[in-house]
């Protein structure tokens, strides 16, 4: 158990690691130099090259990438010159409106697919089966900027269910909140559940294949017993772990939506970065994002083990 | 009957799936032959003219007054263009480091390069295309790039973990007995294995590229203006499709058709491939 | 229809989609109080006429029947939700000892005990304690503890006593064991089915126990049925069995029983070829590829022969 806990934990750091040097090296690649891009085309060489040195840009590149990593672990994670801000603080100020986005759209999520992969995989190859597979399919091939827009149109404009865009933050209350987040949480949703329904029906599939449920039957148990008692409960450790993976990368994966719904979140910043060229911006959201991918799926594995109630006795045991 | 069924379905997918990759490709080869304006040509007098008004263009025509229908089968050309080139790049690229970290099994070359591979994997898709479209720089090229990274990992991990899974079978064994060359077992022993399989992985990737693309393309990243591109198509409309909605459907249909259907094929193809081996 | 018969099977088919059939138009009844053991080998079709009994037999498979009563109710007639209340209430399920049959997830007590929740309206207090006294009967002695393992915490022996009690807690009118000492140590067998025997000697309760060990079943059952291939090649009461078998497949089967006796160095007797995965289309006796008896008579369709009321076999030689 903690053998298992400190294998995966040291490839995390592994990983990281890997993460950080690649997205080093892709960055020194960006063409122009950082200091010209701040300075302008009109600025002169002289200045440049001042700048140049107060950056530390003119060092080698394996004590400018070491410098840099030290300041990752210590949560330093470069400072933006198009906001004249610290990286963290940017990230702070955004965070909230990602992470209500992920979290909710995961939540839709994951109810949908738990529910219609159970009674697919429940009603395997019937008509109910077919029907959620595909629309499943359909879902999954829909790009969720297009269904933003429509969404928009119909939800929005037409219905006027839903603001067509904007974030309200939970300090004017939560009605305002939701009604803000509602309609890009269910847009990503959409995109994130097939990948998920598929998980939860073969697993489910796998599931009910299983002796005990022979036994259950022949308990004459009720089906809702049988299903949710005994074969939703081995069936969803696979599920969690895809689960915790999508929600990792929903918190990066949200540029898109967040363009879409105009919606002031760690996506936007991203693409400001990139269009703005803000080469440390970009960097550190950059490590930022994929610490945080890395992190919550190393905790999503520890979590699903403890779950198991085997390797939870075991590890008492110890 | 419900083995029948089953098969019924997975027709339907081969079929349903068939058919909208041969739209699309037709598409782009009638973009070479014929379309119906120039795709580019303004014509400010003929702005927002809706799908239906004007049977001189039969999906309407944008803020510039250019044909949407002539777009839309531009945008085929360019969209198959950038996929299927970056898809090729990176199945290339993935097999090969997959080939060479199962070959040379344990050591620093095999670790290196699948821990890399679970770096890469580990950044968020559109994360990883924004990065190398930073680099690189926006528009084609960029794309191209930025999906072929992207595609790096699923080749190269199922290349490695199926040349690993038939290390132990008999007719491999056999063949090491025969101290045949390295090079020889790739080609003669592995390849037959593997060659299904990477033409079902590669077309349910062509699906996800035109995904990546498109959402690079509605970013500006991607395919720049003034060409025409089902994405950039879908982010110029941003501005007017409040009062002209119809502006957002044609590119968007073309694209979640399109997706949709290599998904289809891929997703038909896998369960064929693995009707057949059991 | 009689309600003298726990149960009563005339005709029994079982076949595949594909048409393959895999139990081929057998009869069978059990008597009350009465321990009726099925012998055959693995593909004989002893495991899905138990489980159509069950009412668990796979939905990609057909099954006919002429008549099909258990407990007296007609399972060609019944709604599926009565035939799953009777077979939950009414009838024990002894499973083969995988251990797959208890959920590793969750805990003794609160599996042993939903199906006797659902069927009489107790408490759950009420039904730990019939658990509790059900669980030492089969002579386990920290209840407590075991209730509050989950299987993968006991032994094979333990696990199929919790089976068994398990089986036993909604009083059930019939068991169904199938090959209940499967992988088991042979003095927890001789434990196993001695808990079963006792069960049926308190309360008279019929037991059906399918097993593919002859040698086992002699000591326990009233009466045999030897299947082979889908069909049933020979029934008679124990002792007829042994001192008269018919049939030369239930001669190869004794003749496989290991016994004390044997020389060193002796080889174990053994039953040449398999059972014929694909059965040959034609007409005749579905044993003659491995028969030492077999003559051209066996080519044609072999009739039931009657030796008296309660020995049949199915065979076309006199021997």
């Amino acid at each position: 158990m903690f053998g298992y806990i400190y294998k995966r934990t040291s490839h995390a750091i592994e990983v990281l690691l890997i993460v950080s040097i690649i997205t080093f090296a892709v960055l020194q690649w960006i063409p122009g130099d950082a200091a010209q891009l701040i300075l302008g085309a009109e600025a002169t060489p002289e200045k440049v090259a001042a700048l140049r040195t107060a950056m530390g840009l003119d060092r080698p590149w394996y004590i400018q990438y070491w410098d840099w990593l030290k300041g990752l672990f210590q949560l330093d994670l470069g400072r933006s010159y198009l906001f004249g801000q610290e990286v963290v603080t940017l990230i702070q100020q955004r965070l909230p409106v990602t992470m209500s986005l992920a979290a909710f759209s995961m939540i839709l999520a994951s109810v949908t697919a738990i529910i219609l992969g159970s009674m697919a995989a429940i009603k395997k190859n019937t008509t109910v089966d077919y029907i959620s597979t595909s629309l499943m399919q359909l879902g999954s091939s829909v790009p969720a900027f297009w269904l933003g827009m429509l969404f928009i149109v119909y939800f929005g404009l037409e219905l006027k269910w839903f603001p067509v865009a904007g974030y309200v933050s939970p300090d004017h209350g939560l009605g305002p909140y939701l009604h803000s987040i509602a309609l890009p949480s269910i847009v990503l949703a959409i995109g994130e559940v097939g990948m998920l329904l598929r998980t939860v029906r073969t697993s489910m599939l796998d599931s009910l294949s299983q002796d005990f449920m022979d036994m259950a039957k022949a308990k004459g148990l009720a089906s809702s017993t049988m299903y949710l008692k005994y074969a939703l409960r081995s069936a969803m450790i696979a599920p969690i772990n895809v689960m915790g993976l999508q929600f990792a990368k929903m918190v990066g994966g949200t540029v898109v939506v967040e363009s879409v719904f105009g919606l002031p979140g760690v996506g936007r910043l991203v693409l400001v970065a990139v269009e703005q060229r803000d080469i440390f911006l970009f960097q550190g959201l950059v490590m930022f994002i994929t610490m945080l991918v890395i992190l919550i799926s190393l905790l999503v594995d520890i979590a699903v083990m403890f779950i198991n109630p085997r390797i939870r006795i075991e590890m008492q045991g110890e | 009957m419900a083995a029948n069924r089953r098969r019924i379905q997975e027709r339907f997918q081969l079929i349903g799936g068939s058919v909208l990759t041969a739209l699309v490709v037709l598409l782009c080869l009638l973009s070479f032959v014929w379309v119906p304006h120039d795709p580019n040509a303004m014509q400010l007098s003929m702005r927002f003219i809706g799908p239906g008004e004007n049977p001189q263009f039969i999906l309407g025509t944008d803020y510039f007054g250019r044909d949407i229908l002539s777009r839309i089968i531009y945008g085929s050309r360019s969209i198959l263009l950038v996929c299927v080139l970056a898809v090729t790049a990176g199945s290339v690229i993935g097999s090969l480091l997959g080939a060479i970290a199962g070959i040379v099994k344990k050591g620093p070359i095999s670790g290196l390069i699948m821990r890399s591979i679970d770096g890469l994997m580990a950044f968020p898709g559109i994360l990883l295309a924004m990065m190398m479209v930073a680099a690189v720089g926006k528009g084609r090229e960029g794309a191209i790039v930025a999906i072929s990274v992207f595609m790096i990992p699923p080749f190269a991990r199922l290349v490695y973990s199926l040349i690993l899974d038939s290390e132990n079978s008999l007719f491999i064994k056999a063949a090491r007995s025969y101290n045949i060359s390295k090079t020889r077992l790739l080609r003669k022993h592995y390849l037959p294995l593997l060659l299904p399989r990477l033409i079902t992985l590669f077309t349910a990737c062509i699906g996800s590229a035109i995904m990546i693309e498109t959402s690079l393309s509605f970013l500006g990243l991607g395919i720049q203006p003034p060409n025409a591109s089902w994405g950039l198509m879908l982010n110029e409309a941003r501005q007017h499709f409040l009062q002209f909605p119809y502006l957002a459907m044609a590119p968007g249909i073309a694209i979640a058709l399109s997706v949709l259907g290599f998904n289809l094929l891929g997703d038909g193809l896998n369960d064929a491939l693995s009707r057949r081996r059991s | 229809m009689s309600a003298e018969k726990a149960i009563d099977i005339k005709n029994l088919t079982i076949t595949t989609q594909g048409g393959r059939t895999l139990v081929d138009n057998i009869s069978l009844h059990l008597n009350k109080g009465e321990i009726l053991g099925v012998v055959g080998e693995s593909g004989s079709g002893k495991t899905l006429t138990a489980k159509t009994i069950m009412n668990l037999l796979p939905e990609n498979l057909v099954c006919k029947a002429q008549s099909f009563c258990v407990l007296g109710a007609d399972y060609l007639t019944m709604e599926k939700k009565a035939k799953k209340a009777l077979v939950g209430s009414k009838v024990g399920y002894v499973p083969q000892n995988t251990g797959s049959y208890l959920h590793p997830m969750i805990k003794i007590k609160d599996q042993i005990a939903d199906g006797y929740l659902l069927y009489t309206k107790n408490n759950l207090e009420e039904a730990l304690q019939r658990a509790r006294r059900l669980v030492s009967a089969v002579g386990i002695r920290d209840t407590e503890r075991l209730l509050k393992s989950y299987p993968w915490q006991l032994s094979g022996g333990m696990r199929q006593r919790v089976n068994i009690a398990m089986s036993l807690m909604n009083k059930p009118r019939l068991i169904v064991a199938d090959e209940p000492t499967t992988a088991l140590d042979s003095t927890v067998q001789m434990q196993v089915v001695d808990l079963l025997k006792a069960v049926n000697a308190q309360h008279e309760t019929p037991v059906l126990m399918i097993s593919h060990d002859l040698g086992l079943v002699k000591y326990y059952c009233q009466r045999i049925v030897v299947m082979y291939a889908g069909q049933i090649m020979e029934e008679a009461p124990v002792d007829e069995v042994f001192a008269n078998p018919k049939h030369p497949y239930t001669r190869a089967l004794i003749k496989v029983i290991p016994s004390l006796n044997m020389k060193k160095g002796e080889r174990l007797a053994e039953i040449p070829g398999q059972i014929t995965a694909k059965r040959s289309a034609g007409p005749g006796c579905v044993f003659k590829e491995r028969c030492s008896y077999c003559q051209s008579a066996c080519e044609r369709d072999i009739e039931v022969k009657k030796v008296n009321d309660k020995h049949f076999y199915r065979c076309a030689l006199d021997l």
